[in-house]
C-alpha cells in the first residue's frame, strides 16, 4: 500500500459515511412511531449522525495534514478468510447440524490457519467435541441444531 | 414384562372405541413446545403436568418440554401451529395473550390453526390496592375513580393481556376511568404498588397470594370463590359482575387424528381428579381448572370476541 | 428470623447439598472462563435440569455456578481480553495490561481474593439484611430507578478512552441496539423488520459475544504464529505470597462491595453497571489515578470485587419481591419456582430452611471460589493459552455459537452475535470504545421504559421525575459524582495550559 490511497477512502471516513448512510436510512421508520415512542431511537440516530459528521470532518482535516491512516489489518485476506470460515460454520451448524460442522471446523481452522499437526489435530477435536456432547448431550438433554438439511 | 402389565392396565382403563391404532399412540416421545423459559409459570405448569400425562397415557410414555422462549410465546405457539399433526408435537397455550396476538400484530396462526386440547390453569384476576392508599374496599375505589376520572393510576403487567381486558370490564360496569400503567409483568407492578408508585394494581390470584399482608385485595374476578384462596370475596359477591383470568392450557396443530385427541383427552380428564396433581400445581402458583376439547375451544373464541372488540373501541397500540 | 438461619445449617453439610455447591462452583469458574458461555446461559441449561433434583441440590448447583462464573469471567478478560460474561468488561480495563506485562498470574489472585469478599459481602448482606433491604427497594418507583439509569448512563463518559467523538458513537449506537424490540409501553414493534425474534430485544450475551469475543478471536488467526500468547509469562505464585501485596486494597474492596450490594438490590441493573461504577470510583479516589487503565491491580480488584457483590444481593429483591436484581437472579427466580418456592414475604417462612439453607451455599459457594478459583485458574487454565494459536482460536468460535445458541436454542441469535462481530471487529481497529456500547445496551432502554413509566404515573407531567425526596437526592448525586469532577478536571487542564503558555 505505498502509494496514496484517496482520501475518501481512508478507514474512518468509510466507517462515518456508512454510519450516517445506515443511521438515516433508520431514521425512516421512527416516523410511523409514535412520539414518545420515537423519542430515543431517533435522538440516538441524529446524534449518530452528527457524531459521524464530526469524525468524518476530523478524519478529513487530518487527511489534508497528510497523515497517513494507519491500516486496519495486517494481513486482510487472513482476517477475511478467518471471518469467512466462522459465518460459514454457522450456516453448516444450521444447514447440516452442530456436530458434524464442529468436527468439522476445529481441523478446518487450525489447518488452514498454521497448526498442522494430525495427531494434535484428531486428541483436539476429539475431545473437544466428545466433552461438548457429554457434557451438553448427554448430562443436560441439551439440543444443538441437527441440520435443517436433513428434516 | 412391565410393558405388557402397563398395557393391559392401560386396556382395562381407557375406552374400548379406538382399536389397535389407539394402543400404538405414543410410540416415542411427545414433544410439548413451551414458548417461554424455562422456569416461567407456562414452563412450570408444562412441566408438572407432563409428569401426570405421561402417566395416564402409559404404555411408557415418555413426554420432552421444549423451550422456544420468544416475543410473549409467540415463536413457540406459531411452531405448533406449522407441525405436523400427528399427537407428537403439543404445545402450550396462553389465553387471552395468544388470542389478543393476532389482532395487535401479525400472526403466523389463528384460531383455527389448533387442535384444542385441554385449558390447565385459571388464575383469576384480582384487584389490589396499596396498604397506604387508604382504598379498602371496591366501593371505595369505584368512588374514587368515579369522583376524579383518570386520577387512579393501576399498575398491571402489559397492555393486552388479561388484565388489561379486566381493567377494560371494570370501566364497562362502573363507568369509572382509570390511568395505566403498564410494567413488563406483574412482579414490577406488584413491588410499585407496595412502594406506593401507583394505587392500584390488577393482578392475578397467584401473584397475591403471598402478599395478602402487604396488600389491600379487594376481590377476586370469579363466579365462585377461588379453591387457591377461598378467603378471599369475589367481585360478584360485592355486586360488580366482573370474571377474569389468565388461562394456560395445551394444544396440538389442527386435525389431529381422532383416536390420539381420544387419548389425550382421557389422559387430561383423569388428571382432573388427580390430588397430587392439584398439589403440585398449587405449590408452583397454578390455581387448575381443567376444560377440556370443546369446551375450550369455544373459551378460545369468546376470548378473541372480546379481544377484538376492545381493540375495535380502545386500541392499545 | 436468625434462628431459622441457624437452623438451615447443618442441611446445608449434608453431603449431597454440599457436593451440589463444590460442582456448581467449578463449573461455574469453568463456564465463565470460556469466551462464549455465560453465567445467565449455565443456569437457563441447568433449570430444566434440576426439575428432578432435590431443592438444596438444585439450588446449591445455582449459587456455585452464580457465584463462580462472577469470577471466571475475569479469566479471559485477563488473558485475552475477551470477558467471560457482562459483569467482566471493566475488569479487562486493567486486567489484560497486567497480563501483557507479565502479570496476568497476580492479576487473577487479585481478581479470585476480590471475588470471594465481595462474595461474602453479599451473601451476608442476603442473610441478614435482606427484609430491610427489601424496603429500600420499595423506595424506587420508575421515576428514582429512571435516575438511576441516568446516573449509570453519565458514566459512560468516563469510559470514553481516547477520542469523545468515537466514544459517544460507541454509546449512542449501543442505546440504539437496546431500544431494538417491542415498544415497553404499547407493544408495538421498532426496528424488528418482523422478525419474531427480535421482539424481546437484543441479549446483553448475544452483543457481548459478538463485539468481545470474534474480534481477538480473528486477531489470534490474523498473525502467522504457530504457538500460544506471544510472551507466556504469567507471572505465578502462590497465594499466600501474593496476598501481602493486596493489603492496600481494603478501601477499594469495602466500597465496591457497598457498590455491589446496593445495585444488586436495584432491579436491573446488574453486574456489569456495579463494575463500571465500583472501578470508576475506585480510580477517582486513587492517589495515582493516570496509571489506571495500564495495568493498575486495584483496578481488577474494583471491578471483581463488586461484579461478585451482587450477586447475592440480587437475589434479596428476588426473593422478596419478585423482581430479580440481575439477568441472571432472573433466571435463578425460574429455577426457585421449578422447586415450589414462590417470592414474597412468606416464602421465608414457609420454606425457611431451603431459603436460608440457599443462603448458606451462597456464603460457602463465595468462600470455596478462593479454594477452588486461585490454583484451578493459574494451574489449568492459563496453561490452555499454550495450546497452538489456530487451534485455540477454533475452539473459542465453537463455544461462542454454543454459548449463543444455548440461551433461546435458535441459530437466529447466533446470525445476529456474528453480525455484532462484523462490527465489533471493526470497532476494534478503528479504536471506538466497546464499554460504552455494553453499558448503553443495559441502561438504554432500562432509562427509557422507567421514564415513560413514570410519565405516565404523572400523566404526562414530566415534573413527576422530581417530585420525591430519592429522585431529588439521585439527581444531586449524578451531579456531584459525575459534572462536578469533569468540570473541575476541565479546569485543572485549563489551569495546566495557561501554566504552559
Amino acid at each position: 500500500m505505498s502509494q496514496p490511497r484517496p482520501r475518501v477512502l481512508r478507514p474512518e471516513t468509510l466507517t462515518a459515511i456508512g454510519l450516517i448512510v445506515i443511521a438515516a436510512a433508520l431514521l425512516v421508520p421512527t416516523f410511523e412511531l409514535r412520539p414518545i415512542s420515537a423519542l430515543l431511537p431517533a435522538a440516538m440516530l441524529i446524534g449518530l449522525i452528527a457524531l459521524s459528521v464530526l469524525l468524518l470532518l476530523a478524519d478529513q482535516r487530518r487527511a489534508a495534514k497528510g497523515e497517513k491512516a494507519a491500516p486496519v489489518a495486517q494481513s486482510p485476506k487472513r482476517v477475511i478468510g478467518a471471518f469467512g470460515l466462522v459465518v460459514a460454520y454457522a450456516v453448516a451448524c444450521d444447514l447440516v447440524g452442530f456436530y458434524p460442522s464442529t468436527a468439522l471446523i476445529i481441523p478446518t481452522v487450525a489447518w488452514l490457519f498454521g497448526f498442522r499437526h494430525p495427531l494434535g489435530l484428531l486428541v483436539a477435536t476429539v475431545t473437544v467435541v466428545g466433552a461438548i456432547w457429554l457434557i451438553f448431550d448427554l448430562g443436560m438433554n441439551q439440543e444443538f441444531p441437527a441440520g435443517r438439511f436433513w428434516s | 414384562m412391565f410393558n405388557i402389565f402397563k398395557t393391559t392396565a392401560l386396556t382395562g382403563a381407557l375406552v374400548l372405541a379406538a382399536g389397535a391404532a389407539l394402543a400404538e399412540y405414543p410410540e416415542k416421545p411427545i414433544e410439548v413446545i413451551v414458548g417461554y423459559s424455562a422456569g416461567g409459570g407456562t414452563d412450570v405448569m408444562a412441566r408438572t403436568a407432563a409428569l401426570f400425562i405421561e402417566k395416564y397415557l402409559g404404555e411408557g410414555a415418555s413426554i420432552v418440554v421444549k423451550n422456544m422462549p420468544g416475543a410473549s410465546g409467540q415463536i413457540g405457539v406459531t411452531e405448533v401451529a406449522g407441525s405436523a399433526p400427528d399427537g407428537y408435537t403439543l404445545g402450550t397455550f396462553n389465553l387471552p395473550g395468544m388470542m389478543a396476538r393476532t389482532i395487535d400484530r401479525e400472526a403466523g396462526y389463528d384460531r383455527e390453526s389448533f387442535t384444542y386440547l385441554a385449558n390447565v390453569v385459571n388464575d383469576p384476576n384480582v384487584i389490589v390496592t396499596g396498604k397506604g392508599s387508604g382504598l379498602t374496599t371496591i366501593d371505595a375505589l369505584i368512588a374514587a375513580a368515579l369522583e376524579a376520572p383518570g386520577a387512579i393510576t393501576v399498575g398491571m403487567s402489559s397492555l393486552g393481556g388479561d388484565d388489561h381486558f379486566a381493567l377494560i370490564k371494570l370501566q364497562t360496569l362502573t363507568g369509572a376511568e382509570f390511568t395505566i400503567v403498564p410494567f413488563k409483568g406483574s412482579a414490577p407492578a406488584r413491588t410499585a404498588l407496595m412502594g406506593g408508585h401507583v394505587a392500584m394494581g390488577i393482578l392475578n390470584i397467584s401473584e397475591v397470594a403471598s402478599f395478602t399482608e402487604e396488600l389491600n385485595v379487594l376481590g377476586v374476578a370469579t363466579e365462585e370463590r377461588s379453591r387457591f384462596a377461598p378467603d378471599l370475596p369475589t367481585f360478584k359477591e360485592q355486586g360488580i359482575e366482573l370474571v377474569n383470568g389468565s388461562m394456560r392450557g395445551f394444544v396440538a396443530p389442527a386435525g389431529l387424528p381422532g383416536d390420539v385427541v381420544a387419548k389425550l383427552d382421557a389422559a387430561f380428564e383423569q388428571l382432573s381428579g388427580d390430588q397430587d396433581f392439584l398439589k403440585a400445581m398449587a405449590d408452583t402458583a397454578n390455581p387448575v381448572e381443567i376444560v377440556r376439547g370443546d369446551a375450550f375451544k369455544a373459551l378460545t373464541s369468546d376470548l378473541y370476541d372480546l379481544a377484538a372488540k376492545v381493540w375495535a373501541e380502545t386500541p392499545w397500540n | 428470623m436468625y434462628t431459622d438461619l441457624l437452623h438451615a445449617l447443618p442441611n446445608v453439610f449434608a453431603l449431597a447439598n454440599f457436593a451440589a455447591v463444590i460442582i456448581g462452583v467449578i463449573a461455574g469458574i469453568v463456564v465463565g472462563a470460556m469466551p462464549g458461555l455465560s453465567a445467565t446461559m449455565a443456569i437457563s441449561v441447568l433449570v430444566p435440569f434440576t426439575f428432578g433434583l432435590e431443592p438444596l441440590v438444585a439450588l446449591g448447583l445455582m449459587a456455585g455456578i452464580y457465584n463462580g462464573a462472577m469470577y471466571g469471567g475475569a479469566i479471559p478478560a485477563v488473558l485475552l481480553r475477551i470477558p467471560g460474561t457482562p459483569a467482566a468488561v471493566a475488569t479487562t480495563f486493567d486486567g489484560y495490561p497486567m497480563a501483557q506485562k507479565g502479570q496476568g498470574g497476580f492479576a487473577l489472585q487479585v481478581a479470585v481474593v476480590s471475588s470471594s469478599l465481595g462474595g461474602i459481602a453479599s451473601a451476608f448482606a442476603l442473610m441478614l439484611l435482606a427484609p430491610p433491604l427489601s424496603k429500600v427497594t420499595l423506595l424506587f418507583g420508575p421515576s428514582e430507578v429512571f435516575w438511576v439509569a441516568v446516573f449509570g448512563l453519565c458514566s459512560i463518559i468516563f469510559l470514553l478512552g481516547g477520542s469523545v467523538i468515537k466514544g459517544l458513537i460507541s454509546a449512542c449506537f449501543g442505546v440504539f441496539v437496546s431500544v431494538v424490540g417491542s415498544d415497553p409501553i404499547y407493544g408495538n414493534d421498532r426496528f424488528t423488520f418482523s422478525q419474531l425474534e427480535l421482539l424481546d430485544g437484543i441479549s446483553i450475551v448475544i452483543l457481548l459475544v459478538g463485539l468481545y469475543a470474534l474480534p481477538p478471536v480473528i486477531d489470534l488467526l490474523e498473525k502467522p504464529l504457530k504457538t500460544g500468547v506471544d510472551d507466556n509469562k504469567l507471572g505465578t505464585e502462590s497465594l499466600w505470597k501474593a496476598l501481602p501485596r493486596m493489603k492496600g486494597f481494603w478501601k477499594t474492596w469495602l466500597r465496591g462491595s457497598l457498590i455491589g450490594i446496593w445495585i444488586g438490590i436495584l432491579p436491573g441493573a446488574g453486574g456489569s453497571m456495579a463494575a463500571f461504577m465500583s472501578y470508576n470510583e475506585a480510580r477517582r479516589s486513587s492517589k495515582t489515578p493516570d496509571t489506571w487503565g495500564e495495568g493498575e491491580p486495584e483496578g481488577v480488584a474494583a471491578a471483581e470485587v463488586a461484579n461478585n457483590a451482587d450477586t447475592a444481593s440480587a437475589l434479596i429483591p428476588a426473593l422478596t419481591l419478585g423482581i430479580p436484581g440481575t439477568a441472571v437472579a432472573a433466571v435463578m427466580l425460574g429455577g426457585l419456582l421449578v422447586h415450589g418456592l414462590q417470592p414474597g414475604p412468606m416464602l421465608f417462612r414457609d420454606n425457611s430452611d431451603i431459603v436460608f439453607g440457599f443462603m448458606w451455599q451462597f456464603l460457602f459457594g463465595a468462600i470455596l471460589l478462593v479454594l477452588l478459583g486461585g490454583s484451578l485458574a493459574t494451574n489449568s487454565f492459563a496453561k490452555l493459552l499454550n495450546l497452538p494459536r489456530p487451534l485455540l482460536g477454533a475452539i473459542i468460535i465453537v463455544l461462542m455459537v454454543i454459548g449463543v445458541y444455548s440461551i433461546h436454542g435458535r441459530m437466529f441469535d447466533v446470525y445476529l452475535m456474528l453480525g455484532f462481530g462484523a462490527v465489533g471487529w471493526v470497532m476494534d481497529k478503528l479504536k471506538f470504545p466497546l464499554p460504552p456500547v455494553v453499558l448503553g445496551l443495559i441502561l438504554g432502554a432500562f432509562a427509557e421504559e422507567n421514564l415513560r413509566l413514570a410519565l405516565r404515573i404523572g400523566r404526562g407531567d414530566w415534573a413527576v421525575l422530581f417530585q420525591n425526596t430519592t429522585s431529588l437526592v439521585l439527581v444531586a448525586l449524578t451531579v456531584g459524582v459525575i459534572v462536578v469532577p469533569l468540570v473541575k478536571s476541565r479546569l485543572a487542564k485549563a489551569r495546566q495550559a495557561e501554566g504552559q503558555a
